[in-house]
């Protein structure tokens, strides 16, 4: 019996761990898994959790098919808040979908 | 507009501070939470469309309670889905109503 | 606990029930009648959130300060760890986050409250509150304070918004006179305000 994961398979992907990115400074309405405030911002591909099936279609009833593959991307927060007083090293992470990224 | 912030959407504002206690849940919450639960462990209704439908309430997000607005949801998630009419919740609100001021 | 078939009992409830209060239950007997669901599904649901769940997240911390493998394993796939251990986590996609000497992690939902209920059940308040959610991604040391939480300058403070399919669960540094201690005393100490990363666990 296979235990499950936290992850999926992700075997056709843009980017990898590592990679700089950025997140599209794009406000399109509707149901969407980016937060405002990330929008725009320079990050780094943490992970690949996998390919799931695209949650702004799923909230409108649809299938979310083709699966989107979904990162984590680590962002310093002084890249996030111009006015951020706390180290250079405090960061925040993110799960941000690969249409919403782009490389930096 | 398009380019409009909404409610929900509110990571990084400025805020006041953190009532850091731990208010528990009421009974009916707890309830309400099962109900949304058991609604969509069986994929009945799926927690995107219930996230989304609160997210709907625009203006209204920061006049109710969290459960508040998951009953919000999950009413018009309901709805949409043909599972009942409002005009049949509407009857079966003044049922429990009245069943509630006759005890 | 007293079970009612019907669930309207609200005998734990005070004052006049609210206009939300009311259409929430209507919902759940329009279903009942209509055969989507029953109430027995319901109330099994009420009792897991209050008597199972928990109680897992406590235990599977305690499980990973005690043991090393296990730790990794959690680590490296949260969701894969805790079926081996016997914690079936739903639909959670559970990642866990180490907290060490120079690191210290702290987990929020700004777009809603997503939180690994079949881990720890249901979230706090104040992580529902509107004023956590807005200000822990950007001024975390600010709001941890306010938890009576100080992170020294040298540490970095990494905040995961859970904001699509994740969950997350901090696993904190065992304190210290805690040696020998058992999996269950252990489990005694670890909050899930501590799983959070808002507050330390304390021997």
């Amino acid at each position: 019996m296979t235990l499950p994961s936290a992850y999926t398979e992700a075997p056709v992907r843009r980017f990898a761990r590592g990679d700089r990115v950025r997140v599209k400074q794009t406000h399109p309405p509707g149901h969407r898994r980016t937060p405002y405030y990330i929008r725009g911002k320079p990050g780094v591909i943490e992970r690949v959790c996998g390919a799931f099936a695209n949650p702004e279609e799923l909230a409108y009833g649809f299938d979310g098919e083709p699966k989107r593959v979904l990162y984590r991307v680590r962002f310093r927060q002084r890249d996030v808040w111009p006015h951020y007083t706390g180290p250079q090293s405090d960061y925040l992470e993110l799960e941000i979908y690969e249409h919403w990224l782009e490389a930096a | 507009m398009s380019d409009a912030k909404r409610p929900h959407d509110m990571g990084g504002e400025e805020g006041g501070p953190i009532d850091t206690v731990d208010h528990g849940m009421k009974f009916w919450e707890k309830q309400a939470n099962a109900l949304r639960n058991t609604l969509t462990s069986r994929k009945l209704v799926r927690l995107d469309e219930l996230r989304r439908a609160a997210e709907d309430l625009g203006a209204r997000y920061y006049e109710l309670e969290y459960f508040e607005r998951t009953t919000e949801a999950l009413r018009s998630v309901l709805i949409e889905h043909g599972f009942f009419t409002p005009e049949e919740l509407a009857r079966k609100i003044a049922d429990v109503r009245r069943r509630y001021d006759a005890a | 606990m007293k079970h009612h078939d019907h669930s309207h009992d609200r005998s734990f409830d005070e004052g006049a029930p609210s206009e939300y209060e009311i259409m929430s239950r209507a919902i759940q007997e329009l279903l009942e009648e209509k055969g989507v669901i029953t109430s027995e599904q319901v109330r099994q649901r009420m009792e897991q959130f209050d008597a199972d769940f928990p109680y897992r997240g406590p235990r599977v911390i305690a499980h990973a300060w005690v043991d090393a493998a296990f730790r990794a394993r959690l680590l490296e796939d949260g969701k894969r760890a805790c079926a081996e251990f016997g914690v079936d986590l739903e639909a959670d996609r559970l990642i866990a986050v180490e907290n060490t000497p120079d690191v210290h992690n702290v987990i929020v939902c700004t777009l809603c409250s997503c939180y690994p209920r079949a881990l720890l059940g249901m979230p706090p308040s104040w992580y529902k509150s509107e004023n956590y959610r807005r200000r822990v991604v950007r001024e975390p040391r600010a709001v941890l304070r306010e938890f009576g939480t100080v992170i020294a300058e040298q540490v970095s403070v990494r905040v995961h918004d859970s904001n699509a399919d994740m969950r997350y669960v901090v696993v904190p540094m065992r304190p210290a006179g805690t040696e020998g201690w058992s999996e269950e005393r252990l489990a005694g100490i670890i909050t899930r305000d501590a799983l959070v990363g808002v507050t330390l666990p304390k021997a």
